[in-house]
């Protein structure tokens, strides 16, 4: 089983029902995936003030107030569709706080490059209903295809058993996924030789194993740690450069001219 | 890296020469194998550089000024230039770092003046630069090279050789300080026409130059602005030619292309050892 070490959210981001026919069944929605990317904020270099970001009109500089943002669309060059608030609100999904599950399918069935974000859904209220709806996705092993809406968002979403909980993930639009044979450098793969296959197969079949996502770590992210610690204590830090194959290359030469040098 | 360098060596991967698949990282490595050899002629001197940051088969450009962010360490000399009307901060290179950074910003070719920045107006170099007219090529320059020999010989002046890297020949004469660029220019352009008389495919005068089959002493090249390629250095053609130092035993059976950046680095000799130590007297 693989090993999942996130910190849990204190707070859900949705709650509403899970309804398959007449059952509703309430459950909140908390995220599953916590992104660890760092990020730095921007300051000015020399004395760390923070900056901020204004919206200033392009034409006279001036700031705009958020009072007085709308949102458009150029339909040619500096020509804009403008929308107001409410025209937009209108468009949007109607948030009805509910995942309508309308189908069932065997989650392997799903091709895994639809899969986006996960949730995990957490019984609200009440857990009794919860209790039997995961007992039955867990004896069926099946995963129900419906769709969910969060924020302003509608997101095609499957339900199904992990862990002793429901997950829901949220699935890409098939307009937003790329064939891959689409992509034309694929067409000009040549057929390798039997032997150079079985040399590739060889070492693949040695290099068999199993999947550990523990192996993988953030380095940069923990080396940014290590020197703001080493940048409160008021230590200098020297700037370190990876050496690739070529700067090692050149060092090696440069170590012998060096030599020459102090000969002559 | 710091230990060795002060140089932080950038996009080393950057195709130079595309069509022999040498890269960036090529370039400053063959700087660094000659520079023993190269760094005495650039010591001292306001170098030029062809730079071709894209690689030979896009623009390149000269360069005279010492470029934005130029390193602290990096010597320069700064004069008044007449063209420009202001004053000009020049390349010194004296030292193995400044010549690798000038590698790292791609300056393939290194132009170097025949006069040290010490007084700009008295060469310690005097070139014959032989510079042939189609038909005549690399052959024909190094014939009239052989017969320049033979004059200077009778003089008893000691000229160096090395191929130019395209198809000319320069002939050297290391001398002491002593003569203006005028005297030097009129020394060439003397034995250029003595040349000329006694052999139909010299010529002395830029204004013989579209005669097709000859070779042109170019003694105007004998300036104070004017600057030569420096021995050992790149030329920024497809092939990766080097200027290269000959022996005068060599040079008949020289071809072009023969020295490059592939063989340059291993030669064993060094055919002009002995230049430093043997000033000559061209009075």
């Amino acid at each position: 089983m693989s090993v999942l070490k996130g910190k849990p959210s204190t707070r859900s981001v949705w709650t509403g029902r899970i309804s398959i026919g007449l059952v509703n069944v309430p459950v909140k929605a908390y995220t599953m995936i916590k992104d660890q990317s760092f990020s730095f904020k921007y300051v000015r270099r020399d004395d760390a003030c923070p900056l901020k970001y204004e919206r200033v009109c392009t034409l006279d500089r001036e700031v705009v107030p958020w009072s007085e943002v709308g949102q458009a669309v150029e339909v040619r060059k500096d020509e804009y569709v403008v929308f107001s608030k409410e025209e937009l609100d209108a468009l949007r999904p109607e948030s009805n706080k509910k995942i309508s599950l309308r189908k069932f399918v065997p989650l392997s069935q799903v091709d895994r490059v639809f899969f986006d974000k996960s949730y995990v859904l957490a019984p609200d209220k009440s857990g009794d209903s919860y209790g039997l709806l995961l007992k039955a996705f867990k004896e069926k092993g099946l995963a129900g295809v419906g769709t969910f809406t969060l924020r302003t968002k509608e997101y095609p979403v499957l339900v199904y058993h992990y862990r002793d909980s429901l997950v829901l993930t949220t699935l890409r639009y098939s307009d937003e996924v790329v064939d891959p044979r689409s992509y034309e450098d694929l067409g000009k793969v040549e057929e390798p030789s039997r032997e150079e296959l079985d040399i590739a197969l060889k070492i693949m079949e040695n290099l068999t194993g199993e999947f550990d996502s523990t192996e993988f770590k953030d380095t940069f992210k923990e080396r940014v740690e290590e020197l703001v610690e080493q940048k409160m204590k008021g230590e200098v830090i020297a700037v370190e450069e990876p050496e690739t194959e070529e700067v090692r290359e050149l060092m090696s030469a440069l170590r012998d001219t060096l030599a020459q040098l102090q000969k002559t | 890296m710091e230990d060795l360098t002060r140089v932080r060596f950038t996009n080393l991967d950057k195709p130079m020469y595309p069509e022999l698949r040498l890269i960036k990282k090529d370039v400053i490595e063959y700087y660094i194998r000659v520079a023993p050899r190269v760094l005495p002629f650039l010591r001292g001197r306001a170098l030029v550089r062809t730079r071709y940051p894209d690689g030979v088969e896009a623009e390149g450009f000269y360069e005279k000024d010492a470029p934005p962010g130029t390193p602290g360490w990096v010597r320069t000399h700064v004069k008044y230039s007449k063209s420009a009307d202001r004053d000009t901060s020049y390349v010194v290179c004296d030292d193995l770092d400044t010549l690798l950074w000038l590698a790292n910003l791609a300056s393939l070719e290194l132009h170097m003046p025949l006069s040290m920045v010490t007084d700009t107006s008295k060469p310690d170099f005097v070139l014959f630069d032989l510079d042939p007219e189609p038909p005549a090529g690399l052959g024909e320059a190094v014939q009239a090279a052989v017969l320049l020999r033979e004059a200077l010989d009778d003089r008893g002046v000691k000229p160096y050789v090395k191929t130019s890297g395209r198809k000319g020949v320069h002939v050297l004469i290391h001398v002491e300080p002593v003569h203006t660029f005028r005297q030097t220019r009129e020394y060439v352009h003397g034995i250029a026409r003595e040349l000329a008389v006694m052999h139909g495919f010299i010529v002395s005068e830029r204004s013989q130059t579209n005669v097709p089959g000859t070779v042109l002493v170019d003694h105007p090249q004998n300036s104070e602005r004017s600057t030569m390629v420096a021995p050992y250095s790149l030329r920024a053609v497809r092939e990766a030619t080097v200027s290269t130092p000959v022996a005068w035993g060599d040079l008949p059976s020289v071809r072009p292309f023969d020295h490059n950046i592939f063989n340059v680095p291993d030669l064993a000799e060094d055919p002009w050892r002995d230049i430093w130590d043997e000033p000559q007297d061209i009075t």
